[in-house]
């Protein structure tokens, strides 16, 4: 699967890796550990941050300067 | 506004759809989906972990249609929040468009949990609210993206099968894997006699 970032898919096929087996062999086993993925993550999101800006994407609730969100889509 | 539910029975456990649903994306039944991101991450205070993403989709328009009208203005994205309580075996997903808001809005609510009868199977209980705006004819319009969301959602279903047979096969492959490094020095131990 690709990131909406062109550039970010590797990037996110790390994250996705290490996210998906903390996931099924931790988390939903109750292991309370924090997952050991937070470096990968941070990386992966930085790139996506920027596409999402750059493609003008109206994301909620995440830093977006500079974008005007009323922008209607026609 | 039109109001779609349904729901659905899968033979498998809570924590095997769970594993699927959480990497649906891709599958053969949903080419529509062409980005997933995550956004944000993060497990509660109560144990419940949070997910914010971003699903990228793209109509499906013929080719010549969309290099006149732009491939930026075909992309639909939507943004999905769940949570999974591992104790209490939920998966709660909520979704919303936020491109093309000033014509439509679809809401989508599901929820996955252990059959209530049969812990070896997983109910699926579907919502979605459309709503189309400023335009006569909105009702008629609305019937008409609720029975497009049913067929999806009967594809979505077939998508999660399609998932969990996948991954279960990734698991048998490992393990013929694992048997077979075994089986090469032992048959050697053997040869050698």
């Amino acid at each position: 699967m690709n990131s909406v970032g062109e550039g970010c898919t590797e990037l996110k096929r790390e994250y996705d890796q290490c996210f998906n087996r903390w996931f099924a062999e931790k988390f939903l086993k109750g292991d309370r550990s924090a997952d050991p993925c937070s470096e990968l993550f941070h990386k992966y999101h930085t790139c996506v941050q920027k596409a999402i800006k750059e493609k003008d994407i109206p994301v909620e609730g995440v830093e977006f300067m500079g974008a005007n969100r009323e922008k209607a889509d026609s | 506004m039109k109001i779609w539910t349904s729901e659905h029975v899968f033979n498998h456990p809570w924590e095997t759809v769970t594993k699927a649903a959480m990497q649906k994306y891709p599958n053969p039944m949903n080419p529509s989906v062409f980005g997933v991101d995550v956004l944000d991450r993060n497990v509660d205070q109560q144990g419940r972990l949070h997910s914010k993403r971003l699903l990228s989709t793209e109509w499906g328009l013929p080719s010549i249609v969309r290099s006149i009208i732009g491939n930026t203005r075909t992309c639909t994205y939507i943004q999905e929040h769940s949570v999974v309580d591992p104790k209490e075996k939920t998966f709660e997903l909520q979704s919303t468009n936020i491109t093309f808001t000033n014509m439509v809005s679809v809401d989508e609510r599901l929820i996955y949990r252990p059959h209530p009868e049969d812990p070896e199977k997983t109910m699926l209980t579907q919502e979605a609210i459309i709503s189309v705006k400023g335009i006569s004819l909105s009702s008629y319009l609305e019937g008409i993206m609720a029975s497009t969301i049913s067929t999806n959602a009967g594809k979505g279903r077939e998508a999660m099968e399609w998932v969990i047979r996948r991954l279960n096969t990734e698991i048998e492959e490992l393990a013929i894997t694992a048997r077979g490094t075994l089986r090469t020095p032992m048959a050697a131990a053997v040869t050698e006699k």
